[in-house]
This record gives C-alpha cells, sequence and structure tokens, in this order.
C-alpha cells in the first residue's frame, strides 16, 4: 500500500453504503482510477464537500498494490463545475465529456495531456463567452487524437491518396463533389476511388476536414481561433460519434442529451 | 467458507437461519458479521419479539404506498400533509426522496405542501426525466395554481441540473421558482467556514 497525492476531476459516483460511495476519478499524474470515499456524504469529514462530480480537486489517496478499489484519504476542492445561466447544454456537455474520459481511457494509465484538455473543456463548459458546442467537438476530436483513435486526416486510409487538394470526383458509393468520406471502422478518410458501397460511412464537406485537421492537431493557440460554422459544427460531431461508438462498442448514453444536430 | 461458519450453505444450525443472515446482510449498512450478530439475536429474542418485527415488515410492505399527489410514502391514498387544511397548496416544496420531506418536516420551516420526484436527473447512470415525477409535478402546477415551487433538490450537479431542468419546462409559466439557500449554517464562525461554503452564501446573500 502507498499513498498517493494528485490532482483529478471526479468522473463517475456509486453508492457503496449509507454514507459512501465509490468514485472514479480521472487524475493528473495516474490516469483512470476508483477508489472508495467512506464517509463522503457527511457534512463534516476530510472531503470538503469536494467530491461531485465534475468537480476538480486535490486528492490524497491509498493504492492497493493487488489491484484492489483504493482508499480515498482526503480531497480538497479547487473547482467546482458550474455551468453558466439557465442554459442546459453546458451540464450536459460536462456529463459526456465525463462519460468519454470514462469509456475512452484505461485504468492506472497515465494521460496529463488527456487532463490537461479536459481541465480546459470544463472551463470552456463555465466560461459564458465561449460556444458550449465548440468546446465539446472540440473535446471529442482532442480526446481521439489522443487515444489514438483518430486517423490520419491528410491522406486516404486505403491507397494513401493526399486529400489536401480534394478531387471531388464521384462513382457509386463515393462523396459528391467537394465531400469527402469518413470511414467509420478505419477512424480515417477514404478517397473516391477507394469508397465501396458496402463500407459504413459518413460524408464530410473538406470545409469540416479542414476544420478537424485542424482540431486534431492540438495546437491550443491555433485552437482558439478556429471558428466552426453550424455545419462544420455538426459534420465534426457526427465523425467524432461515429469512431467514439466504434471504440466504445455503443453509442454514448448521454448523447440524447446533447442537442447538437 | 468453513462450514461451521454462520451464514454458509450448510451451516449447523440449519437453513433457515443462513437464510436469515443472508437476508439480512442485503440490507444496507448490514455487513456479513452484523447479519449473524442480528440472527443471533433474532434466536435468543422471545418468540414474540421476533414475530412482530417479522410481522412489521409484512405490514409496511404492503400498505405503505406512493401518495397520489405528492408521490411521498403513506399508508392512505393521499398522505397526511397533502391532505392537511392548514397547509399551504399554493406552495410546493420539490424534492428527490420521501426521506427529504421527513428531513424538511423536522425543520418545522415549511408550510406548504411537497413533490417527491423520485430521484434526479443523472444522465451517466442512465436516469432520464421520464424515470421520475416531472411530468406530474408540471401537471400539478398548471391545475392546482401553484404560485411558487421551492426547488430543494440536493445541491450536487445532478440536483442542481434536476431544478434547472424544471425551471426551464416551467419557464413560461406564471409561477415563482426559488432554490434552497446554501452557505454557512447559523451559529458557526466564519473563520472556519470552508472556501466553497463562503462562497455560496456570499453568492446567495439578502438584503437586510
Amino acid at each position: 500500500m502507498s499513498q498517493e497525492k494528485t490532482e483529478a476531476i471526479v468522473i463517475r459516483q456509486a453508492e457503496f453504503s449509507e454514507s459512501s460511495r465509490v468514485v472514479t476519478l480521472f487524475s493528473k499524474d495516474f490516469g483512470k482510477l476508483s477508489v472508495l470515499a467512506k464517509g463522503v456524504k457527511r457534512l463534516k469529514g476530510p472531503f470538503d464537500a469536494g467530491i461531485d462530480l465534475l468537480s476538480r480537486c486535490h486528492v490524497v489517496f491509498i493504492r492497493r498494490s493487488s489491484g484492489a478499489l483504493g482508499i480515498l484519504t482526503e480531497a480538497r476542492l479547487a473547482a467546482r463545475f458550474q455551468p453558466p445561466g439557465p442554459d442546459l447544454m453546458s451540464l450536459y456537455g460536462g456529463y459526456y465529456l465525463a462519460e468519454l474520459l470514462n469509456g475512452l481511457t484505461e485504468d492506472d494509465d497515465p494521460a496529463p495531456l488527456v487532463y490537461e484538455l479536459a481541465v480546459r473543456s470544463l472551463d470552456g463548459l463555465m466560461s459564458d463567452v465561449q460556444d458550449s458546442l465548440s468546446v465539446i467537438v472540440e473535446f471529442e476530436i482532442g480526446i481521439l487524437r489522443l487515444s489514438g483513435h483518430l486517423g490520419d486526416l491528410t491522406e486516404c486510409t486505403a491507397c494513401g491518396t493526399s486529400f489536401l487538394e480534394p478531387s471531388g470526383a464521384h462513382t457509386d458509393g463515393s462523396p459528391a463533389p467537394g465531400r469527402l468520406v469518413h470511414w467509420v471502422s478505419q477512424g480515417g478518410l477514404l478517397c473516391p476511388s477507394c469508397c465501396r458501397p458496402e463500407y459504413r460511412k459518413r460524408s464530410m464537406s473538406a470545409g469540416s476536414v479542414a476544420a478537424l485537421r485542424q482540431l486534431g492537431r492540438m495546437d491550443r493557440q491555433m485552437s482558439a481561433r478556429v471558428r466552426l460554422t453550424k455545419q462544420q459544427i455538426r459534420e465534426c460531431h457526427q465523425f467524432a460519434v461515429s469512431a467514439i461508438a466504434h471504440v466504445l462498442g455503443r453509442r454514448p448514453k448521454t448523447l440524447r442529451y446533447l442537442d447538437i444536430g | 467458507m468453513s462450514p461451521d461458519r454462520p451464514g454458509s450453505p450448510d451451516h449447523p444450525c440449519g437453513p433457515s437461519v443462513s437464510r436469515l443472515i443472508e437476508q439480512f446482510s442485503r440490507l444496507p449498512g448490514i455487513g456479513r458479521k452484523s447479519a449473524e450478530r442480528l440472527t443471533n439475536h433474532i434466536l435468543n429474542c422471545p418468540a414474540g419479539d421476533a414475530l412482530a418485527l417479522a410481522d412489521a415488515i409484512r405490514t409496511v410492505r404492503e400498505q405503505v404506498r406512493r401518495c397520489s399527489v405528492c408521490f411521498t410514502l403513506t399508508e392512505d391514498d393521499v398522505c397526511r400533509i397533502c391532505r392537511d387544511p392548514r397547509r399551504d397548496r399554493t406552495s410546493v416544496c420539490v424534492v428527490e426522496q420521501p426521506r427529504d420531506v421527513v428531513a424538511l418536516e423536522s425543520s418545522g420551516a415549511f408550510q406548504g405542501v411537497y413533490h417527491v420526484l423520485g430521484g434526479r436527473i443523472a444522465p451517466l447512470e442512465g436516469i432520464g426525466p421520464e424515470d421520475l415525477t416531472i411530468d406530474q409535478l408540471i401537471r400539478r402546477v398548471r391545475q392546482d395554481g401553484v404560485r411558487e415551487l421551492v426547488m430543494a433538490t440536493n445541491p450536487t450537479v445532478d440536483g442542481d441540473g434536476t431544478a434547472l431542468f424544471i425551471t426551464n419546462l416551467l419557464q413560461n409559466d406564471d409561477v415563482t421558482i426559488t432554490r434552497l439557500a446554501r452557505g454557512i449554517a447559523s451559529g458557526s464562525v466564519l473563520e472556519f467556514a470552508n472556501r466553497e461554503m463562503l462562497a455560496d452564501a456570499l453568492r446567495g446573500r439578502r438584503e437586510l
């Protein structure tokens, strides 16, 4: 047993007993981990009211070497998730973000860049100046990229033809002029000549593909400058959801609350 | 599991003892050891006491149901609070669970009536608005002339989200929607209040 200290986001809570919960944290230094928070529901205790969904806190926990559930011994709140105004989209975006963090990451696999992206996205959802839909799409593309599920968006996944100058030709099952195709099972793009009717695919505009490439670069300053149109948000989101559903083996359940189109 | 350990399938006292230990250990907060202690108590206490406990459990399961108005637990079709003519029916306090009604009633500070949602919207747990009594609440507000809804869901992300969801549904209705205040407790000392409590108290400050 060893005592560890880190910063973490609460991404899931499950009832354990009358006053205790099993809490799933996505931490900066240890990745995803589940710990038992004894007495977390009591007003007085070592958790400082920090253990609420999507709150960010400094935690101390005891790791069990046998792989058994660790014990959370202390938590100090760093930032509570408080969406601005009466719009529920930011709140539901937060739930979606937690579901993706839980589903697309592995236990005890440190991913500091994913943590940084998650903190930035939660801050974005709490901000009243940032568009929550853009924040959600940026997070989707970012976590796909960082978890290795985002293919190369500059060339055809099948034949390697460069897409930087889309030809726009089309035959049966291929995209219309000016549009490219997302090959869902491979997580990449297909050129018109490699496109087959039997493939599970989704058509995208060249503009949306360009936006995807920019978001996928994970350049914070560049991402801040990207202004997505409604169509780009919708198409990038559909692209991301296809890829996420393929990885998870199901559609994320919190998606029904997000009205992105 | 060793054969002489109470609760094992071949417990020396017989399968009925094993079954009781099993049933007790399913209760919240009761582990295997506590279940064994409770079973020993049942076996050693007067038979009348043990049977009275069994009868109380049977009766409560057979007679207690949801109030047809507010959905709290009651032995009648309509609960005592909803039947009370002294209660202000234009003021409805919305809570997650029947036990929240008990907690709020113990304060003696609320003279209106209640509405029990049966939980909170928790998308990560697959609990949506359709799993709660939100439709019934909206109907109640629109048909019964409710003037104020006091949102007393828990002060958590899920509780706040549920309150906000209901508020949005009623944004075009003539009803005042309030949220329970949060912050420092009466009689406490500012110096020892945590950061979050102080921030909540400052955000929810009111004019004197």
